[in-house]
């Protein structure tokens, strides 16, 4: 019994820390990904190499000499617009489609392989270094925190709150709420549809580019990196309710301590599995995932 | 592809040459087929073999060729994909006819190639993969490794550790895989053999983004040295991470695998990596006459420096052109033959083929990470380093 | 257009209304109707698959027989895809595990083809089975993300399976002799042997396949593809069709995966990996989805090509990548589709298949594009 305390104290507290900075990370690039999902019903596999992208640029334009904060807001913005790109060319001819959940998924997989190949003849297979303007640690009650790392938190965390603001305080989040429930109707209101969904998937690849610079500093960046939080954030998507937010959130938080106290106790490759597992159990359970879907009350 | 067809053109007009010089007949070039991964996550390994090959291939083709005949690499990309690394090696075997393959990286693709090799009657040589079964337990006549295996690099390791780092303590971070897990076993059993104290190992998933959660075993274990077995983007991160928690200190020691910090991705480190020990076949900085020239030209061809993969691809072919000119052609068994018995130069030194599992004898440096640079810090001979002969099927 | 404005404008003037997508999804609907220049496509494909060998030599022809084992991966999506509806991005958990079964078996077990086959059939079959009733209830989009993480799992747990050879996989695997009758001995050792016992066994497969989507059980099967809320009305549960066609394309994938390792003589993780999922699913896209002899000629497209192009350029992962979207875009309905219409325009027939039918995201009703 006294041994528990510190255990609990210095062995699953910083692991519960931990988990919850990465889950906070994660809930960024999927609610990317649950926004396109939810209301373009657009499987966009190509994701992870948006955030890809954005780790690049953060590395491009730091070495082209910008600091470390402007890259923060440029490259969101960047990325964004080769989203609007990936959008306008591929997406949009294709939305029309009855099939349109099969063919943007087979679509996005298609520019995903592109993507990946091109990242390496431009930047070369090396592993590259951003650093960030942030160093040292924070200690507290015997946790050690870098401060980076709650800088991220801190980051994230702000992006999450003023993405939910958008969508449900503010005139254009109206907008996209009710164009996941009823798109003709909101085009019979004279709004421009194509650009509600042109703006939702620009917005969500900025997100996944922000991930992609603010995580860059501590995950390095190359070409495959997409693959990291590519797997994790479907899995969280699917629990959390494609198209909610709110779900985003919560599952990709409750996915990381799942992963993160699991690795305390079985092998930490199981540990993956055991999210698998989890994720299949959602589906089996409530398909439709923890929460409802962008549009729904 | 144009480097194809210009080292044709070099082989070419070399072979001319002699032919026209010599009198002799204008013989056929001896096919070198290099299955290497081009693409994906072990891309930059690949790249330093295609490099080191081609600058040997270049270098002897200019000289003349073997007795007349130049050398011409037929490159295919495995994607370190063993299923890809077989069907691309056929290829290379029944339809472009080469003489012998080389250049496969993960233990996988070279124990399905090497498999394939066998039932084919050619020889493969690996310049890379460290798995000791390639030469142990998995053995073939067929295989030869011209570099340090895993055993070896951990023998040398932790020799000049035992011997040179006070602390005892020892803890241990491995990819949780065949090779990791192998590298990390070899690692742990030498050092309890040498008096060290095992306080810990963990095994992340190969491919880990996030080592934090292992952070608190290692703080909790307090180390004197830690040894990982990473590679490549696994290693940048699981160091830099160590450097965000503030756990790299002058107190402790960073060693692993040679493959753990390379050209490729010291760049990336930040710092994190400096002091960090490895033992290879080879370093930059060896300093002989023949590295000295190799470096440069190296430099000079490819605007990068060489690491292990390349320097011990470079090698092999000077390997290859005393063992074919000894055994008057690339016919297999006279190939293996004079393969076995075979002790040749390469840029870091004197290597010599061991006849009973078809390994090289290297000899070891230790070598520590200082900057964006790696500085030899010690010596190991290869007899010593080479551990027993484990193959049996042969 | 945006995909709702269409049915918001009038629902019964939808097939004039149709936009090039939605007409080229019909053309594709009749897979039985137009047998006509299916079957002569399929004949072509035959004769030219039978003089291959002969023409080809020994790299070829093995490399012809693993196409053909892909092929039947291929095949299997498609029979999920275009005829049930349903995009499975995991068919190489079937096709990896029916080759590590194989391995397994050769190895430790027995040298008996047809033992090793029933163990393969009845362990392809029970995970099937499984995974199938939990995959099919979850709507639309999530069974393809549903497959593809099992056949993540699978391959993360054969890479981690130190028994089962980690990530290194499985050596060592005998090229077998098969007794198929008293007296009759399939000797793999030989590339022609090899290859037409292959090439019989995926024709076999083909048109066994082929009967199997002609029955009512077909027809059933593509109305649930078609509009899968409205098959309940007619008195059929599309729960137990989905899953009877799910555990059938197990099978068949799980066929390819039984013979690689006699071609091979090794298996390992990556059999089980994305790569194989999605190259089935790219050789069944560029085939003709629901042409079923589409995904067979896809897949000695596709690997003729991946030799091509690796020859003259590293960056084959770019090119095939600017394929898959060059067909996703614009030729749904895949090479033998394009064959087939330009053989129905040639002769001038008229095949519409049934009228008005439209693909239903099974999602949420709010979503449906037309009525």
């Amino acid at each position: 019994m006294e041994d528990l305390l510190p255990y609990l104290h210095f062995v699953v507290l910083p692991q519960v820390i931990d988990a919850l900075i990465i889950g906070v990370a994660l809930a960024l690039v999927a609610l990317g990904l649950t926004m396109i999902f939810g209301l373009l019903d657009v499987i966009n596999l190509a994701h992870g190499d948006l955030y890809m992208l954005g780790g690049f640029a953060a590395f491009t334009l730091l070495g082209w000499g910008l600091g470390y904060w402007s890259a923060l807001v440029l490259v969101p913005i960047l990325i964004g617009i080769v989203g609007w790109a990936l959008e306008e060319l591929g997406i949009r001819p294709l939305l029309p489609r009855a099939d349109r959940a099969v063919v943007t998924l087979l679509l996005t997989f298609g520019v995903s392989l592109i993507l990946r190949d091109l990242a390496q003849v431009i930047w070369g297979t090396e592993t590259r270094a951003v650093a960030a303007s942030l160093s040292g640690v924070v200690s507290a009650a015997g946790v050690i925190v870098p401060s980076y790392r709650l800088f991220v938190f801190a980051f994230a965390v702000a992006t999450i709150v003023g993405t939910w603001w958008l969508v449900y305080r503010t005139q254009i989040g109206a907008v996209l709420r009710a164009t996941a429930v009823d798109p003709a109707m909101v085009a019979s209101f004279g709004i421009p549809i194509r650009w509600v969904y042109g703006f939702t998937f620009v917005y969500g690849c900025g997100l996944a580019g922000l991930a992609g610079v603010l995580l860059s500093p501590i995950y390095a960046v190359f070409p495959t990196m997409g693959h990291d939080f590519l797997v994790m954030a479907f899995a969280v998507v699917i629990v959390g309710g494609m198209g909610s937010i709110i779900g985003a959130v919560v599952a990709a938080l409750l996915l990381a301590q799942v992963q993160g106290l699991a690795s305390l106790w079985i092998p930490p490759v199981w540990a993956e599995t055991l999210v698998y597992g989890v994720m299949l159990l959602v589906l089996v359970v409530r398909p439709a995932g923890l929460f409802n879907r962008l549009g729904a009350a | 592809m144009l480097d194809r067809s210009s080292l044709l053109c070099f082989a070419a007009s070399g072979a001319l040459a002699l032919a026209l010089a010599s009198g002799s007949q204008a013989a056929d070039a001896i096919k070198v087929g290099v299955v290497t991964p081009l693409s994906g996550a072990y891309a930059p390994i690949g790249k330093q073999v295609r490099w080191g090959a081609e600058l040997a291939v270049k270098e002897i083709n200019a000289a003349g060729g073997v007795k007349g005949r130049p050398f011409e690499l037929l490159f295919e990309d495995e994607e370190a994909n063993p299923p890809v690394a077989v069907r691309k090696s056929e290829k290379l075997i029944q339809q472009d006819k080469v003489d012998l393959i080389t250049g496969t990286v993960n233990s996988g693709s070279t124990l399905a190639v090497g498999q394939l090799a066998e039932r084919n009657d050619r020889i493969l040589v690996t310049t890379v993969s460290y798995a000791p079964t390639i030469t142990g337990a998995q053995c073939s006549p067929n295989v030869f490794r011209v570099n340090a295996n895993a055993f070896m690099q951990s023998n040398a390791l932790t020799a000049w550790l035992a011997k040179n780092i006070a602390g005892k303590r020892y803890f241990f971070i491995g990819p949780d895989y065949e090779m990791g897990r192998s590298t990390i076993g070899a690692f742990q059993d030498d050092i309890k053999r040498l008096g060290g104290t095992d306080v810990g190992a963990t095994f992340p998933p190969l491919g880990a983004k996030d080592f934090t959660q292992y952070i608190g075993a290692i703080r909790a274990a307090r180390p004197d040295v830690i040894m990982t077995a990473t590679a490549g983007n696994d290693t940048v991160r699981l160091l830099t991470q160590l450097k965000e928690y503030g756990i790299l200190s002058d107190k402790l020691t960073l060693a692993g695998a040679a493959g753990a910090v390379t050209q490729e991705n010291i760049g990336a480190m930040g710092g994190a990596g400096d002091g960090f020990l490895s033992s290879a076949g080879y370093s930059t900085d060896i300093d002989t006459p023949a590295n000295k020239t190799f470096v440069a030209a190296f430099k000079k061809e490819h605007q990068s420096e060489p690491d292990l993969f390349g320097a011990d691809t470079y090698g092999l072919f000077y390997l290859l052109k005393q063992a074919i000119e000894q055994a008057g052609g690339t016919e297999t068994a006279k190939l293996r033959a004079a393969m076995e018995d075979a002790t040749w130069q390469t840029p870091q030194g004197t290597k010599k083929m061991r006849k009973g599992d078809h390994q090289a004898i290297v000899d070891m440096v230790v070598v520590k990470v200082k900057g964006n640079d790696f500085q030899t810090v010690g010596k190991v001979a290869g007899e010593e380093a080479v551990g027993p002969d484990k193959c049996d099927r042969f | 257009m945006p995909p709702t404005e269409a049915s918001a404008l009038g629902a019964a003037k939808t097939v004039t209304k149709a936009t090039v997508g939605e007409r080229l999804m019909l053309a594709l609907r009749s897979a039985d109707a137009s047998a006509g220049p299916l079957r002569w496509l399929a004949l072509a494909v035959l004769a030219l698959a039978a003089i291959f060998p002969l023409i080809g030599g020994p790299f070829y022809t093995r490399l012809g027989i693993e196409t053909l084992l892909l092929g039947s991966v291929a095949l299997s999506v498609d029979i999920l895809l275009g005829h049930a509806g349903l995009l499975s991005l995991g068919q190489a958990a079937y096709f990896g595990l029916a080759a590590y079964i194989s391995a397994l078996m050769y190895l430790h077990v027995t040298q008996s083809f047809w033992l090793v086959l029933l163990a393969v059939m009845v362990a392809v079959g029970v995970f099937s089975f499984l995974l199938g009733a939990v995959a099919i209830r979850a709507k639309g989009v999530y069974f393809a993300l549903i497959t593809f993480g099992a056949a993540e799992i699978l391959s993360k747990i054969a890479h981690n399976t130190r028994a089962i050879g980690g990530s290194d996989g499985l050596l060592g695997i005998p090229v077998p002799r098969i007794p198929l009758l008293p007296g009759v001995v399939l000797d793999l050792h030989s590339n022609l042997v090899f290859y037409y016992a292959v090439l019989a066994a995926l024709v076999l497969i083909y048109l066994a396949t082929r009967r199997v989507l002609a029955t009512a059980f077909g027809s059933v099967l593509r109305a649930i593809r078609d509009n899968a809320d409205r098959v309940p009305y007619l008195g059929y549960n599309p729960f137990w069709y989905k899953l009877a066609a799910y555990v059938l394309a197990a099978q068949i994938a799980a066929f390819g995966g039984l013979i690689y390792p006699l071609l091979r003589g090794f298996v390992a993780p990556n059999l089980f990996g994305f790569e194989v999922s999605t190259q089935a699913v790219v050789m069944s896209l560029v085939g003709g989805v629901g042409t079923l002899i589409g995904p067979l000629a896809g897949s000695a497209i596709i690997t003729f090509l991946d030799s091509l192009v690796g020859s003259y350029t590293d960056r084959h992962l770019m090119v095939l990548g600017a394929i898959f979207i060059v067909f996703v875009m614009f030729l749904p309905d895949g090479l033998c589709g394009l064959v087939r219409r330009a053989f129905i325009a040639f002769s001038g027939e008229v095949h519409t298949g049934a009228p008005q039918k439209t693909r239903q995201t099974q999602n949420a009703p709010r979503r449906e594009v037309s009525p």
